[in-house]
């Protein structure tokens, strides 16, 4: 889909921030751009964006829909964040009353705190953050260019922005995001580009354009009968995280260990709750959840 | 793009920033215009004048509004640098049009006045020739072209004055003292019209430069 070929980027006769980059974007990925502050990942997203031009190079194939985030989202003044947003999905094509539909259901679901009708400058960091998040996805974009977009939200939040990442791939459209830290690349990427010195290496990753498949298990006490026999999830071969929500339990496990942890559970009288396909996101959804010991 | 600049007016109308060029043309207008019982055609003349560096003011107010990373949301939305800045140019006529309408009514609610039809016609031109030509100065001298503000203000009084005062090539000083000695308003009618051509044509001018600053410095 969208293809950067030897693109080199300076700022009028200043250092290249930029120089032979080459990279590929196709529809379903989910691809990370790693490196240290002031290394030219926020320009490499610009470029991605066909917010700036590059220097050299070339890049092509851009798709018309494409959603971006900036790492700083400084909000025009007074307006209202649902209302904000209406008038993004109107300059987007959207009808009115679609737009504001569409918003509110965004901002629901990224539970914004502080109000929708509350003047944007009134928000905090974090929840000015989720109207940013919103405006990219009013409508399914074919490209979604994400700058550090962790940075400032709370935990459920994280949640809720892989769930995007995740709807976003497997609606066939292409995410590219940047982070400093290693560990959240390594989660919710299926790729990865180093960005040090100005250049761009490929690096490990997943490059299968996908998320690894989960399962999310939930376990709880049988209504009667013995009580079950706690198990060390957190040391079990495939649980990727644990939490205790209530009574129960919340694994998510990888796809091809589900079945040995299902059946250790049930050996040690759990009951299952609910068991779904899910995506590959480090925190859960709900948030709130202490570690099984 | 009518959207885009219902989303820019509410934005300036939020922001107040429109406040301080709307007031200061209002005081203009009455300092110009008020007992005043000569010919309508100088004292739209006058208005148009008083127009020229209001205009320039809210242009500049209008594209100050957005930061860069703001912007550059509103162009990913759009889809194109182009159309945000053809909407700027358009949510500042909308607003320079408003203007206009009062510049039009004002002087006749304060001075002793009868108007033809020529003479609003005349007086709709001359005001619109000035706010094209304050719009093409806001442009140039606007946050797009400048990062900072204290050059651009420097640069916007520059331009004024070169508009107001350069005699042969500046649309304004041509019409202002064309209507300074036109026997009446319909007589002034054609010169006009070709100044507010000239006029629209700079505009045009100044929004290509603007563009092409802003598309390099991206």
């Amino acid at each position: 889909m969208l293809r950067c070929e030897a693109v080199g980027k300076r700022y009028g006769g200043g250092r290249w921030v930029l120089r032979d980059v080459d990279m590929e974007v196709s529809g379903g990925d989910v691809l990370a751009v790693v490196g240290g502050n002031g290394s030219g990942k926020s320009t490499l997203l610009r470029i991605l964006a066909g917010l700036s031009r590059p220097t050299t190079g070339s890049v092509s194939g851009r798709p018309p829909r494409i959603g971006y985030v900036p790492d700083r989202f400084t909000a025009p003044d007074r307006i209202s964040s649902l209302s904000y947003l209406t008038h993004l999905g109107r300059i987007r094509g959207m009808s009115a009353s679609a737009a504001r539909t569409r918003g509110d259901h965004l901002l629901e679901r990224l539970s914004l705190v502080g109000g929708r009708n509350a003047a944007l400058r009134t928000l905090s960091k974090g929840n000015a953050q989720k109207v940013a998040l919103a405006q990219a996805l009013l409508v399914p974009p074919d490209l979604l260019v994400l700058d550090e977009p962790w940075s400032g939200l709370d935990a459920s939040a994280h949640g809720v922005l892989a769930e995007f990442i995740g709807e976003v791939a497997a609606q066939g459209g292409a995410v590219v995001f940047t982070d400093h830290r290693e560990a959240i690349t390594e989660t919710h990427a299926g790729g990865a580009y180093v960005l040090g010195d100005g250049r761009v290496t490929p690096h490990g990753g997943r490059h299968t354009g996908g998320r690894l498949p989960m399962v999310e298990l939930v376990l709880a006490a049988p209504p009667a009968g013995t009580p079950p026999i706690e198990v060390d999830w957190s040391g079990t071969p495939g649980v990727v995280d644990s939490a205790r929500r209530g009574g129960e339990i919340v694994l998510r496990v990888a796809r091809e260990h589900a079945d040995a942890v299902l059946l250790t559970a049930l050996r040690h009288r759990w009951s299952v709750v609910s068991l779904t396909g899910a995506a590959d996101e480090a925190g859960f959804r709900g948030g709130a959840g202490r570690a099984v010991r | 793009m009518i959207a885009l600049v219902r989303y820019m007016s509410t934005v300036l109308l939020l922001s107040q920033r429109y406040l301080a060029p709307l007031l200061l043309f209002l005081g203009l207008v009455a300092v110009l215009t008020s007992s005043d019982t000569g010919p309508l055609t100088a004292t739209y003349a006058s208005v148009a004048g008083a127009l020229l560096p209001c205009s320039v003011w809210l242009t500049t107010a209008l594209v100050g509004l957005e930061d860069q990373p703001h912007r550059s949301i509103v162009v990913v939305s759009a889809g194109s640098r182009l159309r945000v800045l053809l909407a700027t140019v358009g949510t500042a006529t909308l607003w320079c049009l408003l203007l206009t309408a009062a510049g039009l009514v004002l002087p006749l609610m304060l001075g002793a006045h009868s108007p033809a039809p020529a003479d609003l016609v005349l007086g709709t031109a001359a005001q619109l020739t000035c706010a094209f030509t304050g719009m093409a100065v806001g442009l140039v001298c606007s946050r797009l072209v400048f990062r900072r503000q204290g050059y651009a203000l420097v640069l916007a009084l520059l331009l004024l004055l070169a508009v107001l005062l350069g005699d042969g090539v500046s649309p304004v000083r041509t019409m202002l003292t064309h209507l300074q000695d036109a026997p009446d308003s319909s007589a002034a009618l054609v010169p006009t019209s070709l100044m507010l051509a000239a006029a629209t044509g700079l505009l045009a001018t100044a929004a290509a430069v603007t563009q092409a600053i802003t598309r390099r410095k991206a």
